[in-house]
């Protein structure tokens, strides 16, 4: 297994490697540059403009410039924000913990309420709770994160007021106190039941599918007629075993919902790296967006490699 | 073990719900009676030292933190402020402050202050945008080259007088002089190629302006904090929280509270109208929308403009593709009414706006279009519909257009729809909106596809236009190559028009033979608009924005 992971870790390189070029590549390939775009024609004269392209390289062959950003990257000097006038790690590390914990909230929550509804769906199936919970679940499935970003604004927030529509703070609140994470608490709740509604849909529905496929096997028939006690079947046996394939979607997850980030912060103006993401990409902030589109990448590939390694560990089967 | 975690997390969960359903608007009722929200749609680029700003938002944040030596008034005139100034020969000024003018960290204001922001413009490791605004004053040059200590032109006579030569005499010297002086003690040690990047600009301003920073959230807040040695007077806030949101979500918090001033968009007008406790504001802004006609390209190596392309050369072909649009019907369907048409391409607000009766007033005509169409000898040949240019080849105008709100798509349509009504065979260049960035390439690239273009500026408080429309500008973008306007555009800023009314009298001029040539049509003058909860008084808006911060009170 150690000799797998080595493995596995060693072909992220040349990946990334690859997928450097190609973002570089897409990057530079965006019309426009920082420079473009909305000028105040009084306050920006051309030859500025013109003068500041040629410092910054952006005048250079793309292939010169692709190496002085990767020889620099490789060193762990990831440029300087041309919007934000500072270097690109200091601008990312700002907004990573917000994203975290919003990622991380959004997961707790999906696994609550998937496990508590896939549980009960599971267990009385064709019920009138679990056609409910079906029906909750098509609707995550099927109606898009910004349509169920903007009903929640409206309905939560603006109707009826309960939690903040935006923001990840009340200003003026001392960091570290109580009132301060409370504050955070509610302002990260409804961007992150947004963000994990697709994936708490998705498992319950196969949390619910596991449970009933399982309660027909062979093991269950013979500890119903051993008398052990229903809970005891469900709780333990079944979901021992239903638990293994959702444990490895763990790994995908973290990606994805850092991904999908993307667009839940946007909406909810929740400063992360989502937000940052597509401001970046507005004003053509290259260092920014390709600094975030190598992380992403990374996550991506660490997540599959997670994930491949979780299945060893739930499944002893599975040998390397 | 593992099920006491699942209800643990459970228990978490549900506490932190109730919560959060019994305290979540308080964010909204605790707030304070003197304090208020100021939302942008954007966020701030964290820029909050003037000089290193570059953005509109970092600029609107300024504005409260910062002061201005000089300043203009509501017809864009300039007007003495913390500084007056005298001269005798209009290239010599001398300019005086008052004592006891505290910035926020109870140093003197000192023209050593206004010294040292020059010097940090002119310095060559500086990295902002402003050096144009520093650039005609005498040594300049020589101060960025590194061949003078000083910038010769700037003398201090005594801590609060200070004389400014500048290059030549020129009537908009002031209008293009930086006049907001930055915190010398604050910045002095650190080096000018540090600075903007620095925490004494992004995170600890200090300035001179009504409110004082107190905390920022990059990206999502900047928490002021009234300022009470203000030379104007203790403001009469409290405290200011300048909050970014999505525009999405303007007109909702515009409704519960959340945001107590902001500016909006005007799809946003009619929803808020009908909100009792909220007042839209319209002021004119300094913001046109045009169409421009390409007669030519950019020449790169000589920078000036060669008019090498003829088919929109026919005056009366413009003229009539003016006549052809309803802009009043396109204002009410897209701009919810809030613009109003112009003429000239000269916003209201300058002191410099030919009257309208000294304009052609291009209303909707779609019999003038047609006949001078007919008089130009564009005329339906073949039967098709549509008319053929005078050598009786088809004819077909390809209409560019930039992506952004819906509205625009169907703006854009609206507008080839009134040119087909006139026989005119109109189309979207390139079958689509043009994605902004990439609009805006083609734009300085000359792209063929773009032969007939919508566009739109903002200018500044200096009204001289020759920055969009003399053939020698950049941004020229139709490429418009004429000699009676460069004249005309050259003797608005000659000695002789340092006479008030013989400068205005020349831009009259240019603006009526823009009004005839119709290089571009000038469509409509966009509105600023703002939403504002009732609650706040004292707010003044002119076409700069907002303004008298210290002056804002809650009732």
């Amino acid at each position: 297994m150690l000799a797998y992971t080595l493995r596995r870790i060693l072909a992220i390189i040349p990946l990334l490697i690859l997928i450097s070029i190609v973002v570089f590549t897409l990057a530079k390939l965006m019309p426009g540059d920082p420079f473009g775009g909305e000028i105040d024609p009084n306050n920006t004269n051309p030859e500025y403009i013109e003068e500041m392209r040629e410092k910054l390289g952006y005048n250079d062959p793309i292939h010169v410039q692709y190496m002085r950003w990767i020889t620099s990257f490789a060193q762990g000097d990831f440029g300087k924000s041309t919007t934000y006038k500072k270097p690109v790690s200091e601008v990312i590390a700002e907004r990573i913990p917000n994203t975290l914990f919003l990622a991380i909230t959004s997961l707790i929550i999906t696994y609550i309420l998937a496990f508590s509804m896939g549980m009960y769906a599971g267990r009385k199936p064709y019920t009138i709770g679990d056609h409910a919970i079906a029906t909750f679940n098509y609707a995550g499935i099927a109606i898009p994160q910004y349509i169920i970003a903007i009903v929640a604004i409206y309905f939560v927030a603006f109707k009826l007021g309960w939690l903040p529509s935006s923001g990840s703070y009340t200003p003026g609140l001392e960091e570290g106190t109580w009132d301060y994470w409370q504050s955070r608490m509610q302002h990260v709740l409804l961007p992150a039941v947004t963000l994990g509604v697709f994936s708490t849909a998705s498992y319950t529905q196969f949390l619910r599918n596991d449970i009933i496929q399982n309660s027909r096997k062979d093991y269950v028939r013979t500890a119903k007629a051993k008398g052990t006690k229903e809970s005891a079947i469900y709780n333990k046996h079944i979901l021992r075993n239903s638990i293994i394939p959702l444990v490895t979607f763990l790994g995908f997850d973290l990606a994805a919902l850092i991904g999908g980030a993307i667009i839940t912060e946007t909406i909810f103006t929740y400063p992360g790296i989502g937000m940052l993401f597509v401001s970046s990409i507005d004003t053509r902030d290259y260092a920014v967006v390709m600094s975030l589109t190598m992380l992403l990448s990374l996550l991506t590939l660490l997540g599959n490699l997670v994930a491949d390694l979780l299945y060893g560990v739930v499944d002893p089967r599975i040998r390397y | 073990m593992k099920r006491s975690l699942t209800v643990l997390l459970s228990m978490m969960l549900l506490m932190s719900l109730f919560l959060a359903a019994c305290s979540g608007s308080s964010a909204i009722k605790e707030k304070g009676k003197d304090t208020i929200t100021y939302a942008v749609d954007q966020a701030p680029e964290g820029l909050f030292i003037p000089g290193f700003a570059g953005s509109a938002i970092d600029s609107q944040v300024n504005d409260f933190i910062h002061d201005d030596l000089i300043k203009v008034n509501e017809k864009m005139e300039y007007q003495p402020h913390i500084a007056k100034w005298e001269s005798d020969d209009n290239i010599t000024y001398t300019f005086t402050i008052e004592k006891g003018i505290k910035w926020h960290n109870g140093e003197e204001l000192t023209m050593e202050d206004w010294q040292f922001a020059l010097e940090v413009i002119a310095d060559p490791d500086y990295d902002g945008p402003r050096y144009n605004y520093v650039e005609n004053i005498k040594g300049a040059d020589e101060y960025r080259k590194g061949k003078a200590d000083s910038i010769s032109g700037f003398e201090i006579v005594d801590p609060y007088t200070a004389k400014v030569t500048f290059k030549e005499k020129k009537v908009n010297n002031l209008e293009n002089l930086w006049t907001r002086p930055m915190p010398k003690k604050a910045l002095e040690g650190l080096a000018v190629a540090e600075l903007s990047s620095s925490k004494e600009v992004q995170e600890t301003p200090v300035g001179l302006g009504p409110f004082k920073v107190k905390k920022i959230t990059p990206g999502e807040y900047v928490l002021l904090e009234r300022f009470d040695d203000y030379w104007q007077g203790k403001p009469k806030l409290a405290e200011v929280t300048i909050k970014v949101i999505d525009p999405s979500l303007s007109v909702g918090s515009l409704e519960n509270g959340e945001v107590d001033i902001m500016e909006i968009r005007p799809d946003d007008v009619e929803q808020l109208e009908s909100v009792p406790h909220i007042d839209v504001k319209e002021q004119e802004g300094l913001g046109y929308s045009y169409i421009g006609f390409r007669f030519g390209h950019w020449d790169k190596d000589k920078r000036k403009a060669v008019d090498d392309y003829e088919k929109y050369q026919d005056k009366r072909l413009r003229q009539a593709m003016f006549y052809a649009l309803d802009r009043e019907a396109l204002i009410n369907a897209y701009l919810a009414g809030k613009a109003t048409p112009v003429d000239s391409p000269i916003p209201s607000v300058h002191w410099i706006r030919a009257d309208d009766s000294e304009l052609t007033p291009y209303h909707y005509d779609k019999k003038k279009a047609e006949q001078l169409l007919d008089q130009a000898g564009y005329k339906d040949m073949d039967g098709d519909g549509f008319r053929e240019d005078p050598g009786g080849n088809k004819f077909e105008i390809k209409f560019g257009h930039y992506a952004g709100p819906s509205a625009f798509e169907g703006r854009a349509q609206a507008i080839i729809q009134n040119w087909k009504d006139v026989g005119l065979n109109a189309k979207l260049a390139t079958g689509q909106l043009v994605e902004f960035n990439t609009y805006n390439e083609m734009k300085d690239n000359d792209d063929k596809e773009l032969e007939v273009f919508f566009g739109a500026w903002v200018v500044g408080s200096d009204p001289d236009p020759s920055g969009l429309w003399a053939s020698t500008a950049e941004w020229n973008f139709g490429r418009w190559v004429n000699e009676e306007s460069d004249q005309l555009l050259k003797e608005a800023l000659s000695d002789k028009a340092f006479d008030r009314d013989y400068r205005k009298d020349k831009y009259v001029k240019w603006q009526q033979l823009f009004n005839d040539e119709l290089p571009a049509l000038p469509l409509w003058e966009n509105m600023d608009l703002y939403g504002m909860n009732q609650r706040l008084h004292g707010v003044v808006i002119d076409a700069t924005g907002l303004r008298d911060f210290h002056q804002w009170y809650v009732k």
